[in-house]
């Protein structure tokens, strides 16, 4: 029978377990970090309020200006509208002068709205608006929303 | 009557035919048939669609605008047709005053 020899601790037992903590060293104490989240965030909110009031002041001047100058645009608007109609109809009269029975801003001499004042003004469609001119040129106020 | 009047009349069209109508929102033809309801309103349907006549076609032009898209066509046409008469040359043919796209 073969000698039976069992496992045993070293002589003298085994070392001890290290299980000791060891931290870090911090780089910044506790009372730092906040005092400089603090500190940074403060710097930059003061920031922020300038921006900020920078930004509103710039809003407000171009806000300002295009109040006042949207009046005057649409003035002008109308304006550019009512000559192109008073050209349009010089054309149309030209136009149109050897068709018989053409009164000029009728349809064949019959108003385009019965009763009332004849001299009443009548907002034309696009399509009239723009009859005289080369389609291309109605392109360009048609196609528009698709370019911008 | 009108053109805006359905073609087949029905129990169903008498409901929804009122639900739409152009005294929603501020549309260029509220006046216009208002006036033609209050006349057709006084007079009634059958005396109405004489008496309103007038007040009835204004309506359906400013809804339609049968008379204005006529014009239109009208004078597009005349157009055409002097340029292929000869009567206008092609550089002729088109206004050389067209409006400018940010007046519509």
């Amino acid at each position: 029978m073969a000698q039976i020899r069992q496992d045993l601790p070293p002589a003298g037992g085994y070392g001890p377990i290290n299980y000791k903590r060891m931290p870090i060293k911090p780089l910044l104490s506790g009372a730092a970090l906040i005092g400089g989240y603090l500190g940074i965030t403060a710097g930059s909110l003061y920031l922020y309020y300038l921006n900020y009031k920078s930004v509103f002041n710039r809003e407000l001047e171009a806000r300002g200006a295009s109040l006042a100058l949207f009046p005057m645009l649409l003035a002008e608007r109308d304006r550019a509208y009512l000559k192109q109609l008073r050209i349009n109809r010089e054309e149309e009269r030209e136009l149109m002068k050897n068709v018989p029975g053409w009164k000029v801003g009728t349809w064949y001499g019959e108003p385009i709205y019965l009763g009332g004042d004849p001299n009443k003004f009548v907002d034309p469609r696009i399509q009239e608006y723009y009859v005289h001119a080369n389609y291309k040129e109605m392109a360009k106020r048609c196609e528009m929303s698709l370019w911008s | 009557m009108s053109i805006l009047t359905p073609f087949f009349k029905s129990p169903l069209t008498d409901l929804t035919g009122s639900v739409i109508s152009s005294q929603w929102g501020d549309g260029p033809c509220r006046d216009m048939e208002m006036k033609a309801l209050d006349c057709l309103d006084a007079y009634g349907i059958r005396r109405g669609e004489v008496k309103c006549a007038e007040l009835i076609k204004n309506f359906d032009e400013c809804s339609v605008k049968i008379k204005q898209m006529n014009r239109t066509t009208a004078m597009r046409l005349e157009r055409h047709r002097q340029h292929f008469a000869g009567e206008r040359s092609k550089e002729d043919k088109y206004s050389k005053n067209p409006p400018s796209p940010e007046t519509y």
